[in-house]
């Protein structure tokens, strides 16, 4: 059994290893990036978001590097480990599962 | 992989705080800064724009906070801000730190150092494979005074054919002293006569050469020897080419076939070269002479009980098949530490208990130190409290000051106990000392260690709790704390202090009993007079003096030569000096009384003299006369006997001119008379009873044991005799070795040594808490002076006398001396009991040592009351009004 606190915890890790997947990106390009591709719908607070960053730092899920940003200034960028890359996979299948499973509870009743 | 990376993200926090701090900082910044950017690019002015930034991030502060809390750091930062506050305390306080310090360091160097002592004989395993297999077995003789008695060949050689307990039983023979020659001056080395499965049932093998072969063991073969690793060293240079050589043990030519490691000792330290006994079929059929030693190894799984009953049923049938020398001889094994710690284990296990007790008051002594400072800081934790720390921090952090004091009382007390480890390496015995390696080492480290933490969470919880507890709006109220303290404060301080006197009488008493003890040993007549008397050791080998004629002619020679130096009072001959050997004994039947049945034969002991030995000893004549110069060969045979032989033999009689004889009443042996009754001598031990005990002459005894000892009488210091009197021996035999010189008050000595040391330990403990105990009281006591100054200000301002307040004071502190004195008191006769085995001459419960305790704690705890009761007297009312 998982508490809905640790539900919301876990997917915004997950939104997160998923985000920086493709590229390293700093803390405010992760955000926008999270509430443009959810079309406004999720909105990741800053007061979850960098300790979220640095829990997954501290656990060497994801790495970080300090490097110029798109205004030309230091920012620092977060990107997966291969742990993180791997954890991110598992990750995925579980929500995968798991949304599937509520969609077939939801349906059938 | 993932974990290394953990730990290193985790290491980084902690000790490159200040970057990661910095980007930290940067990072949000950064956030903000981009936010910014993004508001003005969407037409807010710059101001409105920093604004809607900063507020849609929320607490930068508490972000970073929360920040901090993933790194999982906080608790060792904790810890390090909390140990540097707590150092800062220590420093602020110098002579609270060091009066804690030192106290403690005092109980737990008490404490590491008997645990040195008690892990050496008590825990360490010993240098034997599989050594708790182990056993030692004896014969119990209980029947004839002998209640552990070294065992016959003919028994030992049936416990190992009959047994069905041990994998395999090996002997040695009685300490026998061996004369290597050839090999420059001679000397006397101690040996054993083993059985060749001796090592092999150690589980040892040499470390050069080979171990006995059962054909080395058998009458007629060629003689072998296995030397110590150390006389190889010392007498051989450590020579690689020794196998085979021959060297001359006893005027007979032996081949080194093996050379033992480094550190194997058995059965004693003295030990240094083994032989094959060599037993005949005769020797191994005789059930009469009790000499040997016999190790044996319990097959796995066999317990000491299993073995012990299978020991009894084989004694029952030896007692069927031998009556006339297995009467009433039980059989019983021992394993093979108890048999090495021997005495010293309750010792030992006292002293465990007494420094813990000493702990126990260290700790209930700096506990209250703690509790009145905490006192004293109660505003500074209200604060605290006040400003948001939660309890769990503020015990946090008193835990974390009192094991910092622990932890220096700890490395304080470790300085101390190797000291101290040197000086009580005495008290282990000889034989089990080198065995297992005592000093400070990483047992007693890891053990001090556990020690110091016990300490510090001990005396640190109490006071640490209690702060904890009070409520935040008083203590922040209260003025200078001036009355601070309250009643369950003052009932905790109390009952420590009524805790330690407790524990100090018990410690008391127990000092009280062993100092008795200890005065009785002194003040009891041993039956010689030890000052001015040398003694050396020159056992003739019986390879060269082979009769009776070559041996007299030595002593003769000998005394005659020595009883003509200057200094010389007496000198005399003998088997052995008093305390060399509780046995020695023979079988006798006593003329015109019936033949003792079986199991009830006289067996006393046997001592074979020179006639001036009396003499030299300072022996006391009860009746009859000594010997004299007529005794001699072809003289009718005589006898000195001791009192304890004509009381039990001839009681009610006077056993002078009575006959006796050695063996049976059918032997063809010649009667003897006895011409003399001698005092009793305390041959075993000072603090054992004398046995039945009788004395020869040499010139007529000519089989069984010859003297060994020279006894020598000086008007003045023995010692200044030592080396004249070795060269007379010299001068009528260059060969002969001299060994053991010595002045016979070393013996006795060396006989109490041990209870002198545990004598002296643990009053040193009582004295330490006495000491402890003082402090105690009087600081409770000039606290509650303190406290309650305002209170006694009043009271003289309405007419109280000095004597009244002295009065109360004095009636506080009695108060908890008495009740902890009574708790003391009945803690100390449950106690006492278990030092029954260690005291002498003195009752458990004696009510001497008991009252003069309680007069001399009473006597300090006055003392204790006096010093601040007096500066109670003194408080002036004025003044202590206005200190509020």
């Amino acid at each position: 059994m998982t508490k809905p606190t640790d539900l919301v915890q876990g997917t915004l890790d997950l939104l997160i290893l998923k985000t920086i997947a493709p590229e390293p990106m700093h803390g405010w390009a992760i955000a926008q990036r999270i509430r443009r591709v959810s079309n406004n719908v999720l909105q990741v607070n800053q007061g979850a978001l960098y300790p979220a960053l640095h829990r997954l730092e501290q656990q060497a899920w994801i790495q970080s590097k300090w490097g110029e940003s798109e205004n030309n200034r230091r920012a620092k960028y977060y990107s997966l480990t291969k742990a993180g890359q791997k954890y991110l996979q598992a990750e995925e299948s579980n929500w995968e599962r798991l949304s599937s499973a509520i969609g077939l509870v939801l349906k059938a009743i | 992989m993932r974990r290394i990376q953990n730990i290193a993200n985790w290491l980084r926090s902690l000790f490159r705080r200040n970057t990661v701090e910095k980007e930290l900082g940067s990072e949000l910044r950064f956030h903000i800064e981009r936010q910014v950017e993004e508001n003005i690019a969407a037409g807010m002015t710059e101001q409105d724009a920093r604004r809607a930034a900063e507020r849609e991030f929320g607490g930068v502060e508490q972000v970073k906070e929360e920040c901090r809390d993933t790194r999982r750091v906080n608790y060792v930062e904790n810890l390090i801000k909390d140990t540097r506050y707590g150092v800062r305390m220590l420093c602020k306080s110098p002579s609270f730190t060091f009066f804690a310090v030192a106290v403690l360091a005092l109980g737990i160097a008490a404490n590491s150092a008997i645990f040195s002592i008690a892990d050496a004989v008590l825990i360490r395993p010993l240098p034997y494979a599989d050594a708790d297999r182990l056993v030692i077995i004896w014969e119990d003789a209980s029947a004839y005074g002998f209640p552990k008695d070294t065992p016959a060949p003919g028994n030992f050689s049936d416990w190992k054919l009959r047994n069905q307990v041990f994998d395999d039983v090996a002997a040695t023979g009685f300490g026998g002293s061996f004369n290597l020659t050839g090999q420059g001056l001679p000397e006397k080395l101690t040996g054993r006569e083993v059985t060749a499965n001796l090592f092999s049932v150690l589980g040892v093998t040499p470390e050069l050469g080979r171990d006995f072969r059962p054909e080395d063991d058998i009458p007629g073969a060629t003689p072998v020897t296995i030397l110590s690793h150390s006389l190889w060293l010392r007498q051989f240079g450590g020579d690689s080419q020794i196998l085979g050589k021959q060297i001359s043990l006893n005027y007979e030519k032996c081949i080194v076939v093996g050379v033992m490691k480094r550190g194997f000792q058995f059965p004693d330290r003295e030990t240094e070269v083994w032989t094959p006994e060599r037993f005949t079929k005769e020797e191994l059929a005789n059930h009469g002479s009790h000499f040997l030693e016999v190790v044996a190894r319990l097959k796995p799984g066999v317990s000491l009980k299993v073995a012990n009953v299978d020991l009894a049923v084989i004694a029952q049938q030896l007692e069927k098949e031998h009556p006339d020398s297995n009467s009433k001889v039980g059989a019983f094994a021992v394993p093979l530490r108890e048999e090495f710690a021997g005495d010293t284990r309750t010792a030992i296990l006292m002293l465990v208990g007494a420094v813990c007790f000493v702990l126990l008051i260290a700790c209930a002594n700096v506990a209250n130190l703690l509790l009145s400072r905490a006192t004293g800081r109660r505003r500074e934790m209200a604060m605290r409290l006040a400003l948001g720390a939660t309890r769990g921090r503020i015990v946090q952090q008193m835990l974390t000051e009192s094991i910092l004091l622990a932890i220096l009382a700890g490395v304080a007390g470790l300085l101390l106990s190797v000291w101290g480890t040197r000086f009580l390496a005495t008290l282990i015995p000889a034989g089990i000392a080198p065995l297992t390696g005592t000093g400070v080492d990483g047992r007693v480290l890891l053990f001090t260690l556990a020690v110091t933490l016990a300490t510090g969470i001990l005396f640190g919880i109490i006071p640490a709790s209690r702060v904890s507890q009070f409520h935040l709006t008083p203590s922040l109220k209260q003025g200078g704390g001036q009355s601070g303290v309250g009643s369950g404060g003052q009932r905790l301080r109390d009952a420590l202090v009524i805790s330690e006197v407790a524990l100090a009488i018990v410690l008391l008493a127990g000092g009280a009993l062993m100092i008795r003890s200890l005065q009785n040993l002194y003040h009891l007549d041993p039956g010689f007079r030890a000052e001015h008397v040398l003694v050396m050791h020159t056992p003739l080998p019986d390879q060269k003096y082979k009769n009776l004629t070559q041996r007299s002619a030595f002593y003769d020679r000998v005394l005659a030569n020595v009883e003509t130096l200057p200094g010389v009072v007496a000198a005399g001959y003998t088997t052995w000096i008093p305390l060399t050997n509780a046995g020695g004994a023979m079988g006798v039947t006593l003329e015109g009384k019936p033949e003792p049945a079986p199991g009830q034969a006289l067996i006393p002991n046997v001592r074979i003299i020179s006639k001036n030995y009396a003499a030299a000893l300072g022996m006391k004549l009860i009746e009859g006369r000594l010997l004299e110069q007529g005794d001699g060969f072809g003289k009718p045979l005589v006898a000195l006997i001791n009192q304890t032989m004509a009381k039990n033999y001839w009681p009610g009689e006077n056993p002078v001119g009575k006959r006796f004889k050695s063996g049976r009443y059918s032997e063809k042996s010649p009667w003897i008379s006895v011409v003399g009754i001698v005092g009793d001598i305390h041959q075993a031990g000072l603090d054992l009873p004398a046995r039945a005990e009788m004395y020869f002459p040499y010139q007529q005894q000519d089989d069984g044991f010859s003297p060994e000892y020279l006894a020598v009488r000086a008007s003045g210091d023995p010692m200044a005799l030592a080396e004249i009197v070795r060269q007379q021996v010299w001068a009528v035999d260059k060969e002969q070795p001299v060994a053991k010189v010595m002045p016979l008050e070393d013996l006795v000595d060396e006989n109490l040594s041990s209870r002198r040391m545990q004598a002296s330990l643990l009053s040193g403990f009582a004295g330490l808490a006495l000491l402890l105990v003082t402090l105690g009281i009087y600081a409770v006591l000039s606290f509650a002076v303190t406290q309650r100054t305002q209170e006694i200000g009043v009271r003289v301002a309405m007419g109280a006398q000095p004597r009244d307040v002295l009065r109360m004071i004095f009636a506080q502190g009695f108060k908890l001396f008495l009740i902890g004195a009574a708790i003391g008191l009945a803690a100390a006769l449950a106690l006492s009991r278990a030092l029954v085995h260690l005291l002498f001459g003195v009752s458990a419960y004696d009510p001497a040592s008991f009252a003069s305790v309680m007069a001399l704690l009473a006597a300090v705890a006055f003392l204790a009351c006096y010093v601040p009761a007096r500066r109670a007297t003194r408080v002036d009312p004025l003044i202590a009004l206005r200190y509020e």
